[in-house]
């Protein structure tokens, strides 16, 4: 299995995608830290100020999502499956670990961008200044909806098998279904993927869902792609 | 099944194909199919364009479900067997590489897959000759250097048997007698090697036996050696047996 997650790894970090993603990820962190922090007036509460240290959970699905599905757009996955002295489940499995791996590097790089620029920037708003542990609860929920998101992406990337498709129904859904779905019934947009999401990243505050219950909403959600995939990844032809 | 080697006790055939038969939706692309590759031989496996051949190729790896029908690997259903880089070598056609990856870094996570030693890597980029290339994108590739990847993969964990889909596609005059060469060479060591192919010409120097089909089914199976005898030669035996006369069957490839 150590030689599947490695072999795995090495096909996450030896194209361009790693790094594209990587600056996604850290712009996304300053200008959200910008915006939060400085122009959006005055931050007098906590769930306020967290919100300037959210990252951006579906960034890491569709690192996962577009990696997995480009096994199939580009056929990777087949002579991986030939050469891998175990079953295509174990395969997939070792590269959803992979993009839950690289997906927390991609997470600690964009928590330190957004920690190191927000925090001094929130320093001139008025009210209670975050604690440490506030400052630490934020990165590890971020940190565990990156991951969680990651593993989800990848997994619905063996599902779907289709990078472009894959991205596009993503999008929609993030921007355009669940916002819609959060204005008419926002407990029931909290518990899809991208909801809980939002609220473990601290990005939806003050909602009916808490931090730890999106945590497990999340993982609920990911356990059961990640399993659907693996069962349909043996099925399924690979040519 | 006319060759006088396989009289010669015929222990466990390499590869076995017993009714073989792939639907993709109504379309019947390979159609009860069923012949024999005898180990320590190279099995020229022909037919037109959409006959079959990287379907059936699929099904004998493994990368594709039969609808009907079982391919043994060495005497055991491909899809009871574990993947082993050592055991079956495969390249079908495109190669599976990504493009934006270099090639070394293909072959490094084939390699760490297989569990095979990195220096692996180095040594079949060496006997493809792709080490100068071996730094770049697979993306910047010409054909004949994607196929010769495709050859490494294939070649990494210095198979026992080896499935190739047209691999003298794309190479230059040097390559294909490499190739020639090498298949010879491994087939003589004990070796196995099932390849399918468009060069009848070419071919003819390489393979020891024959199996053409047309429309997904079997229209001709037997060793070189006896089409020699009778004068006749892999490509008026093609022709003869892949006209529009020669299939039986409806569904064929759908066409
Ligand atoms: N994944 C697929 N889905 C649907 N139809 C397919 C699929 N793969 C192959 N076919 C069909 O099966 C038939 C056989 O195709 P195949 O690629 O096996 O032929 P081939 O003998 O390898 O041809 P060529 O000499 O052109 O490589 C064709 O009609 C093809 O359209
Ligand atoms: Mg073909």
């Amino acid at each position: 299995m150590r030689g599947l997650l490695r072999g795995e790894l090495i096909k996450a970090v030896t194209t361009r995608a790693v790094l594209g993603f990587a600056v996604g990820g850290a712009a996304f962190a300053v200008l959200n830290a910008l915006v939060i922090a400085v122009a959006s007036g005055t931050l007098d509460k906590v769930p306020e100020k967290e919100e300037a240290l959210s990252g951006l959970p579906v960034l890491l699905l569709l690192w996962g999502l577009v990696g997995a599905a480009g096994e199939y757009r580009h056929r990777t996955a087949a002579p991986a499956a030939l050469v891998a002295r175990r079953g295509r489940g174990s395969v997939l499995s070792a590269r959803i670990a992979a993009y839950a791996l690289t997906g927390l590097a991609l997470g600690v790089l964009t928590s330190a961008v957004s920690v190191g620029l927000a925090l001094p920037l929130l320093g001139d708003q008025p009210g209670p200044a975050l604690t440490a542990g506030d400052v630490g609860a934020v990165v590890a929920g971020n940190l565990v909806a990156f991951v969680l998101s990651a593993v989800l992406g990848a997994a619905l990337g063996a599902l779907i098998r289709s990078p472009v498709l894959g991205v596009v129904v993503m999008l929609v859904v993030n921007f355009a279904v669940v916002p819609l779905l959060s204005g008419a019934w926002e407990a029931g947009a909290n518990l899809t993927p991208f909801g809980a999401a939002g609220v473990l990243s601290r990005m939806t505050h003050d909602t009916t869902l808490s931090v730890v219950a999106a945590g497990w909403v999340l993982a609920a959600w990911t356990a059961a792609v990640a399993l659907a995939a693996v069962v349909v990844e043996r099925r399924r032809d690979l040519a | 099944m006319t060759s006088s080697r396989t009289s010669a006790a015929d222990p466990a055939a390499a590869i076995r194909v017993e009714g073989l038969t792939k639907r993709y939706g109504r379309r019947t692309a390979v159609d009860d199919l069923s012949f024999t590759v005898r180990p320590g031989t190279v099995t020229g496996f022909f037919g037109p364009n959409g006959a079959g051949k990287t379907t059936a190729l699929k099904a004998v790896v493994g990368l594709a479900r039969p609808t009907a029908g079982v391919a043994f690997v060495r005497g055991t259903p491909v899809t009871a067997l574990r993947p082993d880089a050592r055991l079956l070598g495969v390249h079908i056609e495109p190669c599976g590489a990504h493009p934006g990856r270099t090639g070394r870094a293909h072959l490094r996570s084939l390699a760490a897959l297989a569990g095979l030693p990195r220096r692996r890597v180095s040594e079949v980029l060496g006997l493809v000759g792709l080490e100068d290339a071996a730094a770049r994108r697979v993306g910047k590739y010409s054909m004949g250097m994607r196929q010769r990847l495709g050859l490494a993969a294939a070649l990494l964990g210095d198979p026992e048997i080896l499935v190739l889909d047209e691999p003298v596609n794309g190479l230059d005059p040097q390559g294909i007698r490499w190739l020639r060469t090498l298949l010879r060479e491994r087939a003589a060591q004990g070796g196995t090697v099932l390849l399918s192919s468009h060069m009848l010409g070419e071919a003819a120097r390489t393979v020891d036996d024959v199996v053409v089909i047309d429309r997904g089914r079997l229209v001709h199976q037997g060793a070189m050696a006896d089409l020699e005898r009778t004068g006749e030669s892999l490509e008026d035996v093609f022709f003869a047996r892949t006209g529009a006369a020669g299939s039986g069957g409806t569904g064929g490839a759908g066409r």
